[in-house]
């Protein structure tokens, strides 16, 4: 497994955050996930065909899910994670799984993502056939996301 | 394309007069004229295009506000910009309005048959496919349940999907990616999913990743079996699907994607099946 391919991920949080009234990306945890993905809050899902096959899941809880679409929206108060805050949180995993597929194919990975997939609930375990997964953590003006790369070409 | 309902908005009398020979020598047929935002406003009352050209400089308005209120009236129209400017924040302000293509004055007839082709070219192959998938997903259900388990699914009712779906139990994902990218899922109830496996396997799961496992490679089929009918409909569609995910929880809710899904629950021997699939528009 590439451990290199959380890169394009940090690039992409890097470029898209700050243009949404974000200041800081920091990396944190990089580790390997062997089983299923268990995720509290909200989990976002988005796939990936092309020169890999795969998955990304992006997961947080949901206090700072709201508290990330609020800021999204100028600063609209958020009390319930209803359609707007699903929506802005949707179109987030959209644009930096848009730009990390970018710096993908500046590193010759050409890849292709579907629309993503938001789910919200407690204890969401989510299984894929890539047996593992790259799990690192990015934090954003101290808010902690997850972000797990499950690649199916890296277990050949 | 012939027959195609075009409103031209222009406040310059000799580029209306060149638009409209053009699109009117190639068989379309121009219902109106607008070079103010309240023209505009009168002549979308009026008419029903499925056109628009669009100025960019306009007296007492511009391009862009006039394309929010075409999309205001109906969202399917199609605005083509013609402008004599062209840089790169009025490109980027024609992406943010949802402006189909972008043309520099003076427009070469030519240039705008090829543009007005390929624009609308996209506008019906979405449409063929919305009016498509749902047989085939159906279809492609009906083949593959019956393959795999030997046993006959007949279903009972589909509607639009309109709220946040609550897990019944256990949910398995697939994306799907080409010209025009979406969706599809499968719900079960947790008992359901058990005895389905297990007609399945022809034996009982050992474990619920054994379960998950094969829902996966349920949905891989019948999913990869679908867009492999639809390409062969249209190879433009460019179908692929991305590897599927399963998952539960407690109290998991799936959001409503913002492009329209349809639900169709099945009726089997081992329970309640539901299907929901849906495509969203390559330029939304």
């Amino acid at each position: 497994m590439n451990v290199e391919y959380v890169n394009p991920f940090i690039e992409s949080f890097t470029t898209v955050m700050p243009q949404l009234g974000f200041q800081n990306v920091k990396k944190g945890k990089l580790s390997i996930l062997n089983k299923e993905f268990v995720g509290n809050g909200v989990v976002i899902i988005v796939g990936i065909v092309g020169a890999v096959k795969g998955n990304v899941v992006y997961s947080l809880d949901l206090e700072n899910a709201m508290k990330i679409a609020s800021i999204m929206m100028m600063g609209m108060p958020i009390s319930e994670f209803d359609e707007m805050p699903q929506s802005a949180i949707s179109e987030l995993t959209n644009m930096l799984t848009a730009n990390a597929a970018t710096a993908f194919s500046n590193i010759g990975i050409d890849i292709d993502i579907s629309t993503p997939t938001l789910l919200h609930g407690k204890n969401i375990s989510v299984t894929m056939s890539a047996s593992k997964a790259l799990s690192v953590e990015i934090v954003v003006d101290e808010i902690p996301f997850i972000v797990n790369i499950a690649f199916e070409s890296w277990e050949r | 394309m012939h027959g195609t309902k075009v409103v031209i908005v222009d406040d310059s009398f000799f580029s209306i007069t060149v638009l409209k020979d053009i699109l009117e020598e190639n068989g379309l047929e121009v219902v109106g004229t607008a070079g103010t935002l309240e023209e505009l406003k009168d002549v979308l009352a009026k008419t029903k295009p499925e056109l628009v050209t669009m100025d960019m400089t306009l007296p007492g308005t511009d391009g862009m506000e006039c394309t929010r209120e075409v999309h205001k009236v109906d969202k399917t129209i199609k605005v083509i910009m013609v402008s004599s400017m062209m840089d790169d924040e009025i490109v980027e302000e024609s992406r943010k309005n949802k402006i189909a293509a972008f043309l520099q004055k003076p427009v070469d007839a030519e240039e705008l048959m090829k543009t007005i082709r390929k624009v609308l070219a996209s506008d019906e192959l979405y449409q063929t496919l919305q009016a498509d998938y749902l047989e085939v997903f159906k279809q492609a259900q009906v083949d593959n349940f019956k393959r795999l388990t030997k046993v006959e699914l007949s279903y009972k009712k589909e509607f639009k999907s309109e709220a946040e779906h609550e897990s019944q139990g256990i949910t398995v994902v697939v994306g799907i990616i080409g010209k025009f990218s979406g969706r599809v899922l499968f719900d079960f109830k947790q008992e359901t999913a058990y005895s389905l496996v297990e007609k399945m396997l022809k034996k009982e799961p050992t474990d619920k990743e054994e379960v998950l496992a094969v829902l996966r490679e349920f949905a891989n089929i019948i999913a990869g079996n679908a867009c492999s009918m639809l390409n062969r409909k249209n190879k433009a569609y460019g179908l692929r699907v991305a590897p599927p995910f399963g998952l539960y929880g407690e109290n998991v809710f799936l959001a409503v994607p913002e492009f329209k899904t349809m639900n169709v629950i099945a009726e089997t021997e081992f329970g309640e099946l539901l299907m929901n699939v849906g495509f969203k528009r390559g330029d939304d």
